[in-house]
């Protein structure tokens, strides 16, 4: 396999397709220290603890295998994390991507010429002509989600096709593998038989929401206590999957196209938006619990939990508000939580 | 209640400015009377964040704009050391205590049912996203649509493009609210007044120079944010006129409490009482200027209104990368020759308080000493006097070294 260089990016608003397209490797940027050892005496305590761990790495040169990186204005925090980056740790290419919160036809256009500048950006940098590889580093990346499409789809049948722990890692791989590795297998899961052991069949069927996750230790957790993650639909979930890039003239306008158009994160006005994709969720993954996975310190969590809630409570679907420090390390008092909360979910508990 | 508690400040006000007209009085009493205006039946009330719109646009309508981050945080339950009996209805309803207190009192307010009725939600994504959330909750909780004001933080044809066009969408929303057709020569008059409003500001800093410093720096920065509803109406330069007499007037006559060091100050002032300029006077530290009274943006061209609106809005200092901001604070901190600086940080304000080390270390790099002060806008959960009096003290110590 051909040695080539890695972007590092964030948010799930960055198209791969212009990396690829590049000759590039796109990898999604995950935190790399166990422990925060520098970071604090840089940025204040009560910041995204995953914005914090990806600046300990960069400061601890844990990134070094990433030639560039691509950020994006998705938050306050992660705007201001590009700001330091460039100043104290700095890498070969840095690129801040401003993503429009407004998904009409102005914020179409913008998005469609930040791309280009994007494009113009790598090609500057790399040496390299976008525009002929563009088409086929689209087909990949619509392939690629077609496939999901059918892995997600095998998710609403009882018993789920995957375990939760497998979808979960299955992702992580997608998103961090070359794109040409052979070994991800997407067509075998997309056409996996039915599992034959049906014991977990009519078991809590979980959906799991939130920012940015991770850890796999939460899909753990919900199945060592028996229950079922069906889906997940975290920023880099089921979402990060969803809508192909239409064929149109300009190929750019429809990358901006899908990723502004694709069901919005938190970071996008419209609670109503996310609340009626919940409820779609809810009804065709037959979902009995909802777990929301909170990184601390995510205003976009903090302002939608309120709502998300009152929703669950009005139609009787029980929530799970956790916490969590982007490692997960207070697992005992993760496990007491999940296993409580799925004896409701059952029907245990009143 | 907020209604009547802006109605007493009101009438507090008129004979006071009957009296003795001062700018900073006037700004109070225009300030409350228009948000005892917004909730006249007979209005159209939009609601805007002033310091992060051109409310210019707005003053070319006939609306009343209804700031509703200071009309909720400067509630004299807020300043007076009670905004979290008030913001606690809030967290009950689950807002986290890890949301900017700003915010929480909105939501508060507006659980209270205190809020005047909105035609137009209008805020901005700028300083921070989380009150565009906060709005968001207000405009569903009433049934209305909210309108989000999108700055990107770069500067060119394009995003000057991109805002440009939302700033004619939302003319067109005063329009169906009000059922007035734009008037653009009434853009090109508040353009005008604008324009007027930041020369006069641009003399009271000059004039703020002076030492020893001559002025009061909470009621310069209340005037920044509070006063940034008026750009565009005669008003902001009504208010300017008289605080630059009050100010040639004191330097004048000498009119000046001692002065041992000159801080800069930044961003925010809390609105909760504290004992931070208490004990700044007390060592004879004077705050000469604070980041939001600057004027950042280029003199508006009333012949391409909308343009101009959105170049002032993408020139923000916050807007942007952090480079751009700590040039314009070194800056500041160079023309008005101070020993030191100082940041108070409000917990939740996660883009100014991230960007801080960056300002720490161009601050250092010229020999000047930053402090950074924790504290809260509103929530005095989140505020040790003593705390502070010993870092005050400290940092005072280090700029009588440096
Ligand atoms: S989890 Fe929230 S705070 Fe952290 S990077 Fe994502 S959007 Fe920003
Ligand atoms: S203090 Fe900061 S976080 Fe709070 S409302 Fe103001 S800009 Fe936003």
């Amino acid at each position: 396999m051909e040695d080539k260089k890695r972007i590092g990016w964030f948010c799930s608003y960055v198209p791969e397709e212009l990396i690829i397209a590049s000759g590039l490797e796109p990898v999604r940027l995950k935190g790399q220290v166990k422990e925060l050892r520098k970071v604090d005496s840089y940025v204040f305590s009560n910041i995204c603890p995953y914005l914090k761990n990806i600046l300990d790495s960069g400061l601890r040169n844990r990134l070094e295998h990433l030639d560039g990186i691509i950020f994006t204005n998705s938050c306050d925090g992660m705007r201001k994390l590009y700001d330091l980056w460039t100043r104290y740790v700095q890498t070969p290419f840095t690129f801040m991507l401003e993503v429009p919160k407004n998904r009409d036809k102005y914020g179409i256009r913008y998005f469609s010429d930040q791309l280009q500048a994007l494009q113009k950006g790598l090609e500057k940098t790399y040496d390299v002509d976008i525009s002929p590889k563009l088409q086929s580093a689209i087909s990949l990346m619509n392939n690629r989600r077609v496939m999901f499409g059918k892995i997600f789809e095998g998710q609403k049948e009882f018993p789920p096709r995957l375990k939760g722990s497998e979808l979960f890692s299955l992702c992580q791989e997608e998103m961090s593998s070359p794109k040409d590795d052979e070994t991800l297998k997407l067509e075998d899961l997309a056409f996996k038989p039915r599992p034959s052991d049906s014991s977990n069949a009519d078991n809590a069927r979980i959906l799991v929401m939130g920012n940015t996750l991770d850890n796999p230790t939460l899909f753990d957790l919900v199945e060592n206590a028996k229950g079922s993650v069906i889906i997940f639909d975290t920023c880099k979930g089921l979402k990060h999957y969803s809508d192909l890039v239409e064929a149109g003239p300009d190929k750019i306008e429809s990358l901006a196209r899908r990723y502004l158009l694709k069901p919005p994160c938190p970071r996008m006005p419209g609670f109503d938006l996310r609340i009626e994709r919940l409820k779609e969720l809810i009804q065709n993954y037959s979902i009995g619990g909802i777990i929301y996975s909170n990184l601390k310190y995510c205003d976009y969590s903090l302002f939608e939990i309120p709502q998300i809630e009152q929703f669950l409570q009005e139609n009787q679907v029980p929530l799970l508000v956790l916490e969590n420090d982007y490692l997960l390390t207070d697992v005992e008092r993760l496990k007491i939580r999940v296993e409580a909360f799925l004896e409701i979910v059952r029907g245990d508990v009143l | 209640m907020m209604k009547s508690s802006f109605q007493k400040i009101e009438a507090f006000m008129e004979p006071r400015l009957a009296k003795k007209p001062r700018g900073f009085d006037l700004f109070t009493k225009e300030l409350a009377s228009s948000m005892v205006r917004a909730y006249d039946e007979d209005v159209k009330t939009v609601y805007v964040s002033g310091y992060a719109f051109p409310t210019e646009l707005l003053w070319a309508f006939d609306v009343t704009p209804f700031d509703f981050e200071i009309a909720c945080n400067n509630l004299p339950a807020a300043a007076s050391g009670n905004g979290s009996t008030l913001m606690i209805t809030s967290e009950k309803r689950g807002y986290s205590r890890d949301i900017c207190s700003f915010d929480r009192l909105i939501i508060a307010c507006m659980i209270q049912g205190m809020l005047p009725k909105g035609d137009l939600h209008i805020t901005s994504s700028y300083y921070c996203h989380g009150k565009a959330k906060a709005n968001e909750i207000v405009a569903n909780h009433e049934g209305k649509e909210s309108i989000l004001f999108d700055v990107p933080n770069e500067i060119s044809m394009s995003s000057i493009e991109y805002v440009t066009a939302q700033l004619k969408e939302i003319a067109s929303r005063l329009q169906s609210i009000t059922g007035e057709e734009l008037d653009i020569d009434k853009v090109r008059e508040a353009i005008r007044w604008s324009n007027k409003a930041r020369n006069s500001l641009q003399r009271i800093n000059e004039l703020m120079k002076s030492k020893p410093f001559p002025y009061n720096p909470v009621k310069a920065c209340l005037l920044a944010l509070g006063g940034a509803l008026f750009w565009g109406s005669p008003l902001r330069d009504d208010i300017h006129q008289l605080i630059i007499k009050e100010l040639e007037e004191r330097i004048h006559n000498g009119t000046a409490l001692p002065e041992k060091y000159r801080v800069l100050w930044y961003p925010w002032v809390p609105v909760q009482q504290t004992n931070i300029f208490v004990t700044l006077k007390e060592h004879s530290v004077s705050v000469p200027m604070v980041e939001a009274a600057r004027v950042w943006w280029s003199e508006l061209d009333e012949s391409d209104p909308f343009d101009s609106l959105a170049r002032k809005a993408l020139e923000n200092h916050h807007v942007g990368r952090a480079e751009k901001r700590v040039k314009a604070l070194v800056n500041l901190a160079e023309e008005y020759d101070v020993d030191g600086t100082i940041h108070f940080a409000t917990p939740a304000c996660h883009g100014e308080n991230i960007a801080f080390p960056l300002v720490r270390d161009a601050m250092k790099e010229r020999g000047l000493p930053a402090l950074n002060l924790e504290g809260d806008m509103t929530d005095e959960r989140n505020y040790s006097s003593e705390l502070t009096v010993s870092k005050l003290s400290s940092f005072i110590e280090i700029l009588g070294y440096s």
